[in-house]
Formats: C-alpha cells, sequence, structure tokens
C-alpha cells in the first residue's frame, strides 16, 4: 500500500482544520434548549469529565485514607485484643491451676480430713528420678514451716520425707529412693515389715517370714515404728510374692507418683513417741 | 482558474443570490457551489476548499437566519473536496459531465446540511424534495451552461466571422 503524498496528505490535513473551524463556528452560536450554547455545553460536558475525574480522585483518596485510618485502627485493637488474648489466657491458666489446686486439695483433705497442725500445701515442683537417688523439690520451705523431717502425703498416698529445707524451697527423699526405709504394715495381716526403695519406681517390704501370709494386691501403710511417718498412711500395693531365703520377696508399686502429684500435704516432723497423725484412723486389722 | 475569477465568481453569485432572493424565488440554484466546482475541477482540493469556505460563509451570511454562521462553509468544504477527488482522478472538461457533478455536489450539500442542522439543533429539518430537485437541477444546468459558455472559443468564432466578413 503505498503511501499518500504529501500534496494529499496536506489537503486531508487543510479539510479537518477547515471542518473544525466551521464547527466550532457554529458551535459557539447554536443554542439548546437550555439556552447556553452548543460550544458551552460541550465545554460543560468536557469539563464534567474532568469534574468526575476529579471528583473520582478525592473520593478514592477519601477511601484511601479512611481505609488506611481504618486499617491503623484495626492494627491497634488487634495489638490491643492480643494483649487482651494473653492476659486471659494467662488468667486462664492460672485459674486452671487454681481449680486444679483447689480439687487437688479437697480430694488430700477427703483422704487426710484431719491432718495434723502444722500442716503445710506445697508445690512439686522438680522430681528427679533419673539418677542414683529419687528426690523431690517443694516450691515452700522453712518461712512456710515446712521442716526436715515432715512426711509428704499426696492424693494416692505417701510420697516421701523432707530431708532439707531451706527458706523457700525443700528437698523430699522419695519412697523409692534406695537409701530409704519405711516401717510398714501388711494392712491384711498387720505384719510389720520394713519397705526400703528399689531406685526405680517402687520399693520392696523386708524382712516378712517365709511362713507369712502376704498376697499379690495386699495393700502397704505405713506402721509409724519409725518415728518419721504417721502411721496408716498408703505406700503401696504388693506387686508379687516371691521367696527369697528365709523372708519373702515382695516387690511394691508405691500408691503415689511424685510426677502425678502437683500438690502435696506436707506433715509437720513427728515429736518423739508419736506415731500417729490426729485424725488419721488405724487400718483396721481383717 | 485565477483568483481573480474566483473573487469574480463569488461577486456574482453573491449578487445573483440577492436578486432571485428579491424575486422571491422559491427554489434557487446554488450559486455559490460554481466558484467551488470550477475551483476543484482540476483537482486542486486546497485552493477549492479555500474557496468553498469563503463562498460557504458568504452563503451564510446571505441566507441563513442566524447563529448558524459556518452552516454551508462546512457542507461545501465537503463538497470542495470531493469534487476535488474527483477532478483529480478524471478529467471534467465538458459542460454536461460538470453540470452533472455539481448537481451531485449540490445534493451532496443538501444532505450535509440536514445532517448537521439535526446534529447541531436536535431537529430533522429535510428540504422538500421539490425544491430540492429544482436547486440541484438549476445548479446542474446553471453549471453546465457556464462551462459550456467558458468553454466556447469566442475569439475562433469571432475570427471566423470576420474572415467571412471579408470574404
Amino acid at each position: 500500500m503505498s503511501r499518500p503524498a504529501p500534496s494529499a496528505r496536506r489537503d486531508v490535513v487543510l479539510l479537518a482544520l477547515l471542518l473544525a473551524g466551521c464547527i466550532l463556528l457554529l458551535s459557539v452560536q447554536v443554542r439548546r434548549s437550555g439556552g447556553q450554547t452548543l460550544a458551552e455545553s460541550w465545554a460543560l460536558d468536557a469539563s464534567a469529565v474532568l469534574v468526575r475525574g476529579v471528583t473520582g480522585v478525592r473520593e478514592a483518596g477519601g477511601a484511601l485514607s479512611g481505609w488506611l485510618s481504618f486499617r491503623s485502627t484495626l492494627v491497634r485493637e488487634n495489638a490491643r485484643l492480643h494483649e487482651r488474648v494473653t492476659a486471659l489466657e494467662a488468667e486462664l491458666l492460672r485459674l486452671r491451676d487454681a481449680e486444679r489446686d483447689r480439687n487437688h486439695l479437697l480430694g488430700l483433705l477427703g483422704l487426710y480430713p484431719t491432718p495434723p497442725p502444722g500442716t503445710r500445701a506445697a508445690h512439686v515442683i522438680v522430681v528427679s528420678t533419673a539418677g542414683p537417688f529419687q528426690s523431690a523439690v517443694l516450691d515452700r520451705g522453712r518461712r512456710d514451716g515446712v521442716l526436715p523431717g515432715g512426711a509428704v502425703v499426696g492424693l494416692k498416698g505417701l510420697l516421701g520425707r523432707v530431708v532439707a529445707a531451706g527458706e523457700a524451697s525443700a528437698r523430699v527423699q522419695l519412697l523409692s529412693d534406695r537409701t530409704a526405709a519405711t516401717g510398714v504394715l501388711l494392712s491384711r495381716t498387720a505384719r510389720a515389715a520394713v519397705a526400703r526403695g528399689d531406685g526405680g519406681a517402687g520399693a520392696t517390704v523386708l524382712y516378712v517370714p517365709a511362713v507369712a501370709d502376704a498376697a499379690v494386691g495386699d495393700e502397704v501403710v505405713t506402721s509409724g515404728t519409725d518415728g518419721v511417718y504417721p502411721r496408716g498412711l498408703p505406700v503401696g500395693r504388693i506387686e508379687s510374692v516371691g521367696r527369697a531365703g528365709l523372708f519373702l520377696d515382695l516387690p511394691v508399686r508405691l500408691a503415689a507418683d511424685p510426677r502425678l502429684e502437683p500438690l502435696v500435704f506436707v506433715f509437720p516432723p513427728l515429736l518423739p513417741g508419736e506415731a500417729r497423725s490426729p485424725g488419721e484412723p488405724l487400718p483396721v486389722k481383717p | 482558474m485565477s483568483a481573480l475569477a474566483t473573487a469574480l465568481g463569488l461577486v456574482l453569485a453573491t449578487l445573483g443570490t440577492l436578486v432571485m432572493g428579491a424575486l422571491r424565488l422559491p427554489s434557487v440554484p446554488d450559486l455559490f457551489l460554481l466558484p467551488v466546482g470550477f475551483a476543484a475541477r482540476r483537482g486542486a482540493a486546497g485552493r477549492a476548499m479555500v474557496v468553498a469556505v469563503a463562498a460557504g460563509l458568504l452563503e451564510d451570511s446571505l441566507t441563513v437566519p442566524g447563529r448558524l454562521f459556518g452552516l454551508h462553509a462546512f457542507a461545501k468544504v465537503l463538497v470542495a473536496f470531493c469534487l476535488a477527488l474527483v477532478g483529480a482522478r478524471t478529467l471534467v472538461e465538458k459542460a454536461v459531465p460538470f453540470g452533472a457533478l455539481l448537481a451531485a455536489g449540490s445534493a451532496v450539500e443538501g444532505a450535509v446540511v440536514a445532517g448537521l442542522l439535526w446534529v447541531l439543533r436536535g431537529d430533522l429539518f429535510l428540504p422538500e424534495p421539490g425544491r430540492l430537485a429544482v436547486r440541484v437541477v438549476g445548479t446542474g444546468l446553471l453549471a453546465a451552461a457556464v462551462r459550456a459558455l467558458l468553454r466556447y472559443p469566442w475569439k475562433e468564432a469571432r475570427a471566423a466571422r470576420r474572415r467571412r466578413k471579408l470574404a
């Protein structure tokens, strides 16, 4: 396709200019029904586009500003809600802890309705059963009336005794410790014996003659003869019955697991000759 | 066609329009289209459009009631451009084709004016067919007559007449 000659292009340009001039000339004369000329009408139409554009930009700016403001408000609100949620979660955890402690205390009080005067409640904060010694740490110490020698009991039974007390914490020797020994009774037969920790999760009842009556599942309680523990505290149940020379081999599954006892009672140390906590019934021989 | 002839044509067209207006003729030929047609006959579009603007504005100043100054100028510029296009592609020498071309141009101009009025005023002012036909035919005949007069070899005819007298 050949390009138009310059003169033809010039003619077309001239045509367009002349026609546009005529239209412009006519538009400034012709009046519409509203009294305005066509040029005014066209100018208004053109300016309306501009006005609409400016209005649109202004509205968009307003919307953007509103959105930014709204977003800022939302961010602040979100941060505030985050803080509130965190506080509420902390409060919820605290309340759950308090409820758990309350239920635990109610259970302890159900098990020991009249604990001896000077009994303290304490949380088990550390349980060390991995090493050669089995011990736990309480969050109460001398300042709170927790003294060495006090028996530590949980919801399920005896846990051990306080062997050292600081101002705000105390160390407990668990029953399962190899160096821990407890005077016990086999509840069913009232047979007195000694229970010693096996260094694991249980203990072994010693010095029960081979001819004695012992059966799997027999309950083992403290006898109060060791001068450390009150009488009648649950220690555990016999797991199996075997013979070891002149005596029976009686491993015991301990009643209380320190890892499952977050809240415990710490009884005051027994006075010399005291073997029974006030209010604790003596185990009844069948 | 020289500028002087064009100016003369425009003056004559103005005078003719005034005369025919004074005679109150219901429909008159488009006298202002004649100089435009002569300017566009050889295909000179620029010149034809300039003449068309001048002719259209003159016609508007004489015939249009008001506030439509430029109406016929617009239409005549378009027609001039079309006539120039035709003139650039064909030889329009004889009177009859020239008259037919201007008659067509007159019709086109009428249509353009009607369309422009419709666009500008919102009303469709269609010309009466009879008057339009008279105007178109009259313009064509007048253009053909003027072309024939201008094309006639007056000098040769006079010389021949003189030779006949001498003989």
